[in-house]
């Protein structure tokens, strides 16, 4: 199969620069005082994650979660687990989960059942892009960088077949030209 | 979860509440002493077609006499109860803990209405779990092992002769409310129209969300009799967000025509949600899950 190539950026670097940091003022202004935890979710969101922290004005501590892939190798669906927990504890933490994108909402919510059970002092969803034509779980974004139309994206974290991860942009990805390598 | 992994039916207590609805008219009209009975009744015509896992109040406590049952309870510590309505109502801890009591009340009551006592004893249960020291995934083996080791699938399925037994006690206790059960019992099987749409049901089931497939049709057009000439039938519907999907991988004259119907729909019916999944958005969950890429096609 022929791989597919870049259609247009999205959002530019600079343009995602600036929206982190208004996006951290927020988050820095509403946490003002308190200290406040992120939380990543491996491997997409780490680029994000980075990015954000440096921004924030307030004392930040860091942690990572995974879950398990839908389909083991001989495509079998299982059942979504954790598969790399957090290090510490995070109650009466407050804590930020931190998304690259938020689509359809199915594993959001499930973070959120998975965090909110370790009885935080509060949880918000901070998230860098939102696929709001997509959802089916209604699952409530605290902080959003932007909002993305009905594409297949990928840059700055998000992949295709683990590519595309070290764009510094964020860019729409045609599925069906191939790409300039092909 | 538990179901999925034995591949057997789930009956939810709202399920049960709704065929109860269906089969025997209007829930008001029906007394709720009379619940376990008319529930026993369908639990029993569903017993011979398959295996089932019933989850609803009370329900340790319907077909009594009959060997091929497991009955588990899951307790779980009061952090965690609140942890999931925090998330799910957008609540501060002080006002979860409020409708956590609230919800606590109103299920001893509706267990106190039908079985006339308000709380579950554990001498009811063969096996009790508690989430605080057991992940999904670990009570989900142990429920797992419990039910081969009871040999609960090897046994089969409840026999005609059982049923008719049930049934005849059943109609005996009804009669009292001047019940009468239906001979037959509609259900229904889950034969999917598109390879897409199992895999979108493992989807959800990988997230353990719940989900019924083609529950509803909704009319859309009607003849000068009131006859229904067109209708339309979404592929799931997933009770927890109220919410309907349709999975669409066809040709775009077909899409077209798709597209009309829900228009339709959400002119009609401006109450019900409902989520349309194109081929484009399929393909993409094909390539995001790693899911084998003729799915897509």
């Amino acid at each position: 199969m022929s791989e597919p190539a870049i259609e247009r950026i999205l959002f530019s670097a600079e343009q995602i620069d600036q929206r982190i940091r208004e996006v951290a003022a927020e988050i820095s202004a509403k946490y003002a005082g308190r200290e406040v935890k992120l939380i990543a979710v491996l491997k997409g969101s780490v680029f994000f994650l980075t990015a954000l922290v440096r921004e924030l004005s307030v004392p930040v501590k860091v942690d990572f979660l995974a879950v398990s892939r839908f389909a083991n190798q001989k495509g079998a669906p299982g059942m979504v687990r954790i598969a790399k927990d957090l290090d510490d504890s995070i109650e009466g933490e407050d804590v930020i989960l931190v998304e690259d994108i938020v689509d359809t909402g199915f594993t959001t919510r499930y973070l959120l059942q998975h965090l909110a059970a370790r009885e935080p002092n509060s949880l918000a969803i901070c998230t860098l892009l939102d696929r709001t034509p997509r959802r089916i779980v209604r699952v409530p974004i605290d902080y959003r960088c932007f909002e993305i139309p009905d594409r297949f994206v990928v840059g700055f974290g998000l992949d295709y077949k683990q590519l595309y991860r070290n764009l510094k942009y964020v860019a729409a990805l045609n599925l069906e030209a191939p790409g300039p390598g092909a | 979860m538990a179901a999925q992994r034995l591949e057997c039916e789930l009956v939810t207590d709202a399920k049960l509440s709704a065929t109860i609805a269906s089969e025997f008219g209007a829930q008001n009209g029906i007394p709720e002493k009379a619940w376990p009975h008319l529930a026993t009744s369908i639990l029993a015509k569903l017993g011979v077609q398959q295996h089932l896992v019933i989850s609803s109040i009370g329900s340790e406590l319907l077909l009594r006499n009959i060997p091929g049952m497991l009955r588990a309870h899951v307790v779980a510590p009061e952090a965690r109860r609140l942890g999931n309505i925090m998330l799910d109502r957008r609540l501060e801890r002080a006002e979860a803990k409020r409708q956590l009591r609230e919800m606590e009340k109103e299920t001893a009551l509706t267990r106190k209405k039908r079985f006339g006592r308000a709380g579950s004893r554990v001498q009811s249960f063969d096996l009790v779990m508690n989430a605080e020291g057991l992940a999904t995934e670990q009570m989900s083996d142990v429920l797992d092992s419990a039910v081969r080791a009871k040999g609960l699938l090897e046994a089969g399925l409840l026999t005609a002769a059982a049923e008719a037994q049930i049934q005849f006690q059943v109609r005996l206790k009804l009669a009292r409310y001047g019940i009468v059960p239906p001979d037959r019992l509609q259900v229904r099987h889950k034969e999917f129209g598109h390879p897409s749409e199992e895999v979108f049901a493992n989807l959800l089931d990988f997230y353990r969300i719940a989900w019924d497939y083609e529950p509803r049709s909704f009319p859309l057009q009607w003849d000068k009799d009131g006859k229904v000439q067109e209708a339309f039938t979404p592929d799931f519907y997933l009770p927890e967000f109220d919410m309907y999907v349709e999975l669409t991988t066809m040709k775009q004259a077909h899409v077209t025509k798709k597209n009309r119907k829900i228009r339709l729909l959400r002119a009609i019916y401006p109450h019900v949600n409902i989520q349309v999944f194109y081929q484009k958005d399929v393909q993409d969950l094909v390539i995001k899950y790693g899911l084998p890429e003729r799915l897509a096609q």
